[in-house]
């Protein structure tokens, strides 16, 4: 009896959790305008208009770009950064990792704030360049993370094992080390591109109109219209994060790298 | 460091000997403040087998990384074949390591993993085949060419990682505690595989372990270390019955400590006077350790110590109380309190004394005085 | 000789010049915030105080003092809402529902912001999915107003910060050794006296960790109080891009930005001195 009480509090807090998404999802294959329950029936048109709606396209597209060269760079950098700190003690390696983890703390607003005002500085307002880099540092944290976890994984006398065997310091790293950290280097450059296609706070800042990404167009247009366009792409937007993520927890194991350790 | 002057040739010797395998030239490693190895003195001749033995902490692992190339000397010089390698990196020394986990990279099969030493130094392909065949021949793993090393027992495991090692036909061979992770039967098994590998291949070959029972039964000289340290450096027989000093004596297998008397000679005849009890009798004269006057410590292991026989007298007959019977299937220790000399053991095969004699009950022992090893007393 | 450390530099070097750029962006607010406001004019004037000055002034301190409290709801609702489930993820007894609720409770975190904010604004709407549901089942005549309040504020952020506390409760949960439980079971303690006085004392870092991320993650929201709040509920990050982008007043606009980094911060330190005492205290790890 207690059981069954359990229970039915986990399923009504799931159900609370995931109830938005289910409306989401109802409502962009509602074929009417005003959001009405329960639908009326089953309808692609608003996917249709979503798709064609040329501020979503060029949105999409920008959205893409910034993307692909944020969590790539990040996931560059982040791993060189992770490689570091995992082999090596340095003066002044505190205040870089402080600097470098930041982001996980500054506030997006703040942060998107600051790199507006950067460009500004550099004439590079509303450009790429500081729409990427104010993605990069967002997301590096997460890749970082996934691949000193990795690091960590990885028996320290393997190192010494291949050194022994006549492995040159870049051998070791390119036979031995690469190969057994790529696993965690895809999960956090996935989770990377997932935190980058879908951040909005700080893009809402340092995006311009002819350069916004997909959240901040959705955001203007949620301001000007009340019509269910939004909520295809949005639904659009959950299937495929979901998917990427499904893929990445049975490839890779995301549970791993995000440390959610349950056994 | 204490060493008895025969063995001074070997540990003390600061120029490389020709023909000699491995010099260690009075190498020291500092932590901080703490040292890790101290003055260490050692040479080892072109196929010898030697094992560095001591207690976790006592500095044989990091002698052993220092001759890897994995740990920087804070002072000394390390020589192989002549060469000083003291500053060379790991990468370049074509020194052989089973490391204690075995350090087999999981993202390769088992064919790959003897093959990376030889990949590593851009041997021909069909020449990499060759040597990696008949490694694997010579490991007894064919079969298990193409298995991801992950699927390997524990004992298969072992062996890839020594097949690893030797196929780069190295000028030492280095093992760290390779059989520590693996269970009793298995561990007995590869000690006689290691054993046949060590004749075969004729390597140069350097053992860590705290085990005494695998260092005794595989080596040619066994290096007793202790704090950073050498204590001892001998043969196993040797290490056994003579050990240098009291670290050494209590380290390998089981002794008696008997409390410290003064040596004397009268009519011919040797004796050992002990202030608590009556003097002990030496059957002929003692070789080693031996002065009149001088004040020692004898130790004497549990098989030289018997129960009397009833009736029996004798000089170096002394009468306890038992304390604890310590059944142990072959043979039975045990503990019998000696007023004067304290805790003393006894070795009895099989378990008849643990009916004859009961707890607190008096029992006679016999001492064969002629085995006891002779330390000084200060020391 | 031994190259001491391969590859040092060359994987230093772009580490240290993100980190300088990240630090100039911050750097360019902390030093907007201490410029002259010129009105009508993007430029700004000398170096002055008067932006920290300005605020205060009582409609600022209401807005400082309602983003912590909307953020102090959020952190202890949204702890009380992920026990159970983190607890039910760990414990559950087939591997296919730890599965199963691992990935229910953590794909959210991956849909951003918009998309979940946009999903409430059609739960939560005049014509939306509970008003529909509720005029339906006949309990309600005229719509009730969810959107542009507090409560429907705090309803999304609680959801949007689950996921969160889930993963940081979940892991604490099961680093609970099991035979403590078992040890009181022997001695006589029901289940649910197991639970109050073994289970839950023994997660209380987890608790406090994950009582103060929601915290300092919530007081930075911005999305959802300015959509769901719709400007009737205003917090410090609405108050920021107000002044930023409809005032123009940049140097305030920065000043407020720096206050919600430093209260994120200060969150954050208070965190680490409280749960390295209680840790201390209990003692666990």
């Amino acid at each position: 009896m207690r059981s069954f009480a359990f229970w039915s509090l986990v399923v009504a807090l799931l159900t609370y959790m995931t109830l938005p998404t289910i409306v989401v999802l109802m409502t962009s294959v509602n074929p009417t305008e005003i959001l009405a329950f329960p639908p009326q029936g089953v309808s692609f048109d608003w996917y249709a208009k979503a798709v064609s709606y040329p501020d979503f396209q060029l949105a999409f597209k920008n959205g893409l770009i910034v993307t692909a060269c944020a969590s790539t760079l990040a996931l560059i950098v982040g791993s060189a950064f992770a490689w570091l700190i995992h082999h090596y003690e340095f003066r002044g390696r505190g205040l870089l990792e402080g600097v470098l983890w930041s982001p996980l703390i500054i506030p997006h607003f703040t942060l998107g704030f600051g790199f507006l005002l950067l460009g500004g500085a550099f004439r590079l307002q509303q450009g790429y360049v500081m729409i990427v880099l104010a993605h990069m540092v967002l997301v590096m944290p997460f890749v970082t993370r996934a691949v000193h976890v990795s690091l960590a994984n990885i028996d320290p006398a393997l190192a010494r094992a291949a050194a022994n065997l006549g492995a040159s310091p870049w051998q070791v790293l390119t036979r031995i080390t690469l190969p057994l950290v790529v696993p965690g280097m895809a999960g956090g450059w996935l989770i990377a591109a997932v935190l980058s296609l879908t951040e909005f706070t700080a893009s809402l800042y340092v995006t311009g109109s002819r350069t916004q990404t997909l959240p901040v167009a959705m955001y203007n247009y949620i301001r000007e219209y009340a019509d269910p366009t939004v909520s295809a792409i949005s639904a659009l937007l959950i299937i495929a994060t979901t998917l990427i993520m499904l893929v990445a927890d049975r490839t890779i194991g995301l549970r791993r790298v995000l440390a959610i350790d349950t056994h | 460091m204490t060493a008895t002057p025969t063995q001074q040739a070997n540990t003390f010797n600061p120029s490389p000997e020709a023909g000699s395998a491995v010099d260690i030239v009075r190498v020291r490693k500092d932590f901080g403040a703490a040292v890790g190895v101290a003055d260490v003195s050692l040479t080892i001749a072109k196929g010898e087998f030697v094992t560095l033995l001591g207690p976790s902490g006592c500095g044989k692992s990091t002698l052993l990384g220092m001759i890897a190339g994995f740990v920087t000397p804070t002072a000394g010089r390390i020589v192989v074949d002549g060469a000083d390698i003291t500053g060379l990196e790991p990468y370049r020394r074509d020194i052989g390591m089973v490391f204690q986990s075995y350090a087999l990279f999981p993202h390769m099969n088992v064919r790959d993993n003897i093959a990376f030493g030889l990949k590593m130094r851009k041997l021909p392909a069909a020449q990499v085949e060759q040597e990696v065949a008949r490694a694997i021949a010579m490991m007894k793993l064919d079969g298990f060419e193409n298995r991801r090393v992950r699927q390997l027992s524990g004992g298969q495991q072992q062996r890839v990682a020594l097949a690893r090692a030797i196929v780069i036909r190295p000028k030492v061979l280095l093992l760290d505690e390779p059989l520590s992770a693996l269970d009793k039967n298995l561990r007995a098994q590869m000690q006689v595989e290691l054993s046949e590998l060590h004749r075969k291949t004729g390597l140069t070959t350097i053992f860590v372990t705290h085990d005494q029972g695998e260092a005794l039964s595989l080596s040619d000289r066994i290096v007793v270390m202790n704090k950073g340290s050498v204590q001892q450096v001998a043969t196993p027989i040797e290490l056994y019955r003579q050990p240098a000093n009291g670290f050494v004596a209590s380290f390998i297998g089981e002794i008696n400590a008997l409390p410290p008397g003064r040596c004397e000679v009268k009519d011919g005849i040797a004796s050992l006077v002990l202030p608590g009890a009556g003097p002990l009798v030496f059957p002929a004269m003692p070789a080693a350790g031996f002065a009149p006057g001088r004040q020692v410590r004898a130790f004497l292991r549990p098989e030289h110590v018997r129960p009397a026989a009833p009736g029996e007298a004798g000089p170096n007959i002394v009468t306890g109380k038992v304390d604890a019977h310590i059944y142990q299937g072959s043979h039975t220790i045990t503990r019998v309190v000696v007023e004067g000399i304290g805790l003393v053991e006894t070795r009895v095969t099989g378990s008849d004394i643990v009916a004859g004699a009961p707890v607190g009950a008096p029992l006679a022992l016999a001492f064969d005085l002629g085995e006891a090893v002779l330390l000084d007393a200060s020391e | 000789m031994l190259a001491k450390r391969p590859f040092f530099i060359t994987f230093l070097a772009p580490a240290v010049l993100t980190a300088v750029i990240l630090a100039a962006a911050i750097f360019e607010v902390l030093q907007y915030s201490v410029r002259e406001f010129i009105p009508g004019s993007l430029n700004v004037g000398g170096f002055t105080l008067a932006n920290f000055a300005a605020l205060n002034k009582p409609i600022y301190w209401w807005v400082l003092a309602d983003t912590f409290f909307i953020s102090l709801l959020t952190a202890i609702f949204s702890l009380l809402a992920s026990y159970p489930v983190a607890y039910a993820l760990v414990r559950a007894k087939r591997d296919w529902v730890r599965s199963a609720l691992v990935s229910l409770s953590i794909t959210p975190l991956f849909t951003g912001e918009i998309v979940r904010t946009f999903s409430w604004m059609l739960t939560l709407g005049t014509d939306g999915f509970i008003n529909s549901i509720l005029r339906k089942l006949g309990l309600i005549d005229m719509p009730i107003q969810l959107m542009y309040t507090r409560f429907g504020v705090v309803v999304a952020l609680v959801q949007f910060s689950m996921p969160v506390m889930i993963i940081l409760l979940a892991t604490a949960i099961a680093h609970v050794d099991r035979d403590c439980e078992k040890a009181a079971a022997n001695l006589g303690a029901s289940p649910t006296a197991v639970f109050w006085r073994i289970t839950l004392p023994l997660t209380v870092p987890g608790i406090l960790s994950g009582i103060v991320v929601v915290f300092a993650w919530t007081m930075s929201a911005f999305s959802t109080p300015q959509l769901i709040g719709g400007g009737k509920i205003l917090m410090i990050s609405n108050l920021a891009y107000l002044q930023g982008f409809s005032v123009l007043n940049l140097p305030f606009a920065a000043t407020l930005s720096l206050i919600a980094l430093v209260c994120a911060l200060g969150s954050l330190a208070l965190m680490k001195g409280v749960t390295s005492r209680i840790e201390r205290r209990l003692a666990v790890h």
